[in-house]
């Protein structure tokens, strides 16, 4: 009989969200009560089993595979939160592919030299604490990266309904422009901060291994860095110049792209990744 | 089962006849009152702007009133001595009533296809008849059928998606903008009479302020009065638009009041978010091509008509569905009522053979009495339940399957139907 870790698959819960999905598109279609029902019950099941999978398979937060199934894993209780709270709205048809396509990515991005040390890496051998508050500030940076991402896409699809001057009551319902930009606002809000502690955790952590200079042209690092610039690029826009909307969503799709650049780059922390 | 539902409707009758008809106030208790004492049956009464429909049910008749007799009750009642109401009234039996009034609660009869406040309505007629107690098991099970199919309807199909006065897609396209109204400024351009309801729904959302400017102060201070706002000179508009949410203009202007040029100045002013501006004036008081569905969306009154076709023609798409839902939901009730006309004989059949079987086995038990060990008695009334269950599934069965078209069987086919002799 396979251990309980081997019965869980990321195909499993994939398998899972990918029904939720197509069922979600199917309610968007042709509305029925038991369709969206459904789809719940699939969204809730892939989560059950995505839940099991992350507690019973020990996931390394510097691997491009751990950050992003836990980061897909935080989106698909927001995804189940939203499509509970926000009932009426398309809420699964804009988060779902969001984790379906961080579930994909984790399948298919390089999954990082193995361990070399008695099954944990470098990263969290030479410094456990602060490596984990760098990977778990930085992980939460990119949850609010992400709800900034649905938010901006939801904004910008509302944009485009507005701007043809489509009827309210057809195609996709969505949050009004105010709530999306508001919570574009504040995912970045919330995820500067944790963006800029968890890249000074870093420096701690590259002092500590005394190696200061080392691992700087790393991809990893360099797109890190390059996302925070585009992050302080975004809050000045926001609230140096009193830039709004479209402008913002737009800056706020590109440091998303960013962020899946860094999370699928192998960190140079890790045995072997290293540039 | 006898149902009737005699009525008339914007259709078939013109406002002045249906005004006549119309049961308002206290008449519509007594209306009720008389019709059921009178008839000796279950009666409600759908009474709205566009239509006065009565129902009249009874479980152990078959035969309806005729309509001639609710026609005359109904010129009586009304004292329309000399009003030939015949061509205006129309009725339904049976099945047919059945449907008319899922139709008429599923909006499908309406003026307006899909328009919400029917269902209501109907709603409000059956607690009204519950209320006078003119309700009986027939009425009561159709009227909350009818509610049933009346939510189905809406939400399985998009009947009643979108909204389809002028007023009401402003209001939609502004609620697609802004979440909340409670820190908004809304700006009212001009004194014109089409804008009064769209500001009367736009107040409703109870927003922070409301400014009104005019170029006539008195004229800007008299609709300030009337909409609880506060009157602005007209030379302060620019610095107005740059501040305020939403912009309802009604001036009669020959020229447009704002050009691109002159809102360009005022959107580079501007620090707050979106503007929402609801030109519906004619001629156009704004210039159309400041829209950019962003920082600023502008609705002028033919979009907001636009919409309103749109949302009309939309809903057509959906009446085919509707009606086959009405269809299911017909034939589900007609089934369910039939179902439960041969609760009292399968009752009556269960009992009877329990008081055989018991009956038998008292007296089994009696001259057996003292051989029998109780594992054996357990065994012979569980294989004398067992034997009953079997006999009286076929009956139920065939009863649960049968339906008002099933065709009538000969004495041989209906006892091989219901002991399934032919299986």
């Amino acid at each position: 009989m396979p251990a309980v870790n081997e019965r869980f698959t990321v195909y499993c819960f994939l398998a899972s969200y990918a029904i939720a999905f197509a069922l979600e598109v199917l309610h968007f279609l042709r509305p029925r009560p038991i369709v969206r029902l459904l789809s719940l019950v699939f969204g809730a099941a892939g989560l059950l089993a995505q839940s099991l999978f992350v507690a019973v398979r020990p996931l390394d937060l510097a691997s491009p595979f751990g950050s992003l199934v836990l980061l897909a894993w935080i989106l698909a209780v927001f995804y189940l939160y939203g499509s509970i709270h926000h009932a009426r709205l398309a809420w699964g048809l804009f988060v779902l592919p969001l984790v379906l396509g961080l579930i994909g990515l984790a399948e298919i991005a390089p999954a990082g030299p193995e361990p070399s040390n008695g099954g944990t890496s470098l990263w969290t051998s030479m410094s456990p604490s602060w490596g984990l508050v760098h990977g778990a500030l930085l992980l939460l940076a990119a949850v609010g990266l992400s709800v900034g991402f649905v938010a901006s896409i939801m904004y910008l699809v509302q944009v485009r309904r507005l701007r043809a001057k489509l009827a309210p009551g057809q195609g996709v319902r969505l949050l009004s422009l105010e709530r999306l930009e508001e919570m574009n606002r504040r995912a970045i809000l919330w995820s500067f901060p944790l963006l800029t502690a968890g890249l000074l955790a870093g420096i701690v952590l590259q002092l500590q291994h005394g190696a200061f200079l080392v691992g700087w042209s790393s991809p990893k690092i360099i797109i890190t860095a390059g996302l925070w610039v585009v992050f302080a690029i975004v809050l000045y826009l926001r609230y140096g110049v009193h830039a709004r909307g479209k402008q913002v969503a737009l800056l706020t799709v590109i440091a998303f792209a960013l962020l899946l650049i860094a999370l699928v780059s192998v960190h140079p922390f890790v045995a072997g990744g290293g540039p | 089962m006898m149902l009737l539902a005699v009525g008339c409707n914007y259709r078939q009758t013109p406002i002045a006849v249906r005004e006549r008809l119309a049961f308002t106030g206290p008449k519509l208790d007594l209306a009720l009152d008389e019709l059921s004492a009178r008839y000796g049956c279950e009666t409600a009464i759908v009474n709205t702007c566009n239509r006065v429909e009565i129902y009249l049910g009874k479980n152990d008749a078959q035969e309806a009133p005729d309509v001639h007799l609710i026609e005359e009750f109904l010129i009586q009642f009304h004292q329309l001595g000399g009003l030939d109401l015949h061509p205006y009234l129309v009725h339904y039996t049976g099945p047919d009533a059945v449907k008319h009034l899922f139709r008429v609660a599923s909006s499908l009869d309406s003026m307006i296809v899909g328009e919400g406040q029917i269902s209501g309505q109907v709603k409000q007629a059956y607690e009204l008849a519950q209320e006078r107690a003119t309700l009986g098991p027939l009425l009561r099970a159709l009227f909350q059928h009818a509610r049933i199919v009346a939510k189905r309807v809406r939400s399985e199909t998009g009947i009643s998606r979108g909204h389809v006065s002028v007023s009401s897609v402003a209001v939609d396209y502004v609620r697609q903008v802004f979440g909340h109204f409670g820190d908004k400024t809304i700006l009212v351009i001009g004194a014109g009479k089409m804008g009064e309801l769209t500001l009367r729904h736009l107040k409703a959302l109870k927003p922070q302020r409301i400014w009104v400017t005019n170029r006539s102060p008195e004229k800007a201070a008299e609709v300030a009065h009337g909409c609880a706002g506060q009157a602005i000179p007209w030379d302060q508009l620019d610095d107005a638009l740059g501040r305020a949410d939403i912009v309802l203009s009604t001036t009669g202007a020959p020229e447009p009041v704002v050009d691109r040029r002159r809102y360009k100045d005022i959107l580079a002013r501007r620090t707050g978010g979106t503007v929402v501006i609801l030109d519906i004036a004619v001629p156009r008081d704004f210039d159309p091509d400041i829209h950019d569905g962003d920082r600023t969306c502008l609705f002028n009154i033919d979009d907001l008509k636009r919409i309103r076709e749109q949302t009309l023609q939309e809903r057509q798409k959906h009446v085919s569905p509707a009606e086959a839902i009405v269809e299911q939901e017909v034939k589900r009730f007609l089934g369910k009522w039939q179902q439960r006309q041969h609760v009292p004989t399968i009752t009556k059949l269960t009992q009877d053979l329990e008081a055989r079987r018991q009956a038998i086995l008292t007296e089994l038990f009696r001259r057996l009495n003292g051989k029998l060990s109780e594992a054996d008695r357990g065994q012979i009334e569980g294989a004398f339940r067992l034997l009953q269950n079997q006999f009286l599934h076929g009956p139920i069965s065939a009863l649960a399957e049968d339906s008002p078209e099933a065709k009538h069987h000969t004495l041989l086919e209906a006892l091989r139907k219901l002991f399934r002799l032919e299986e």
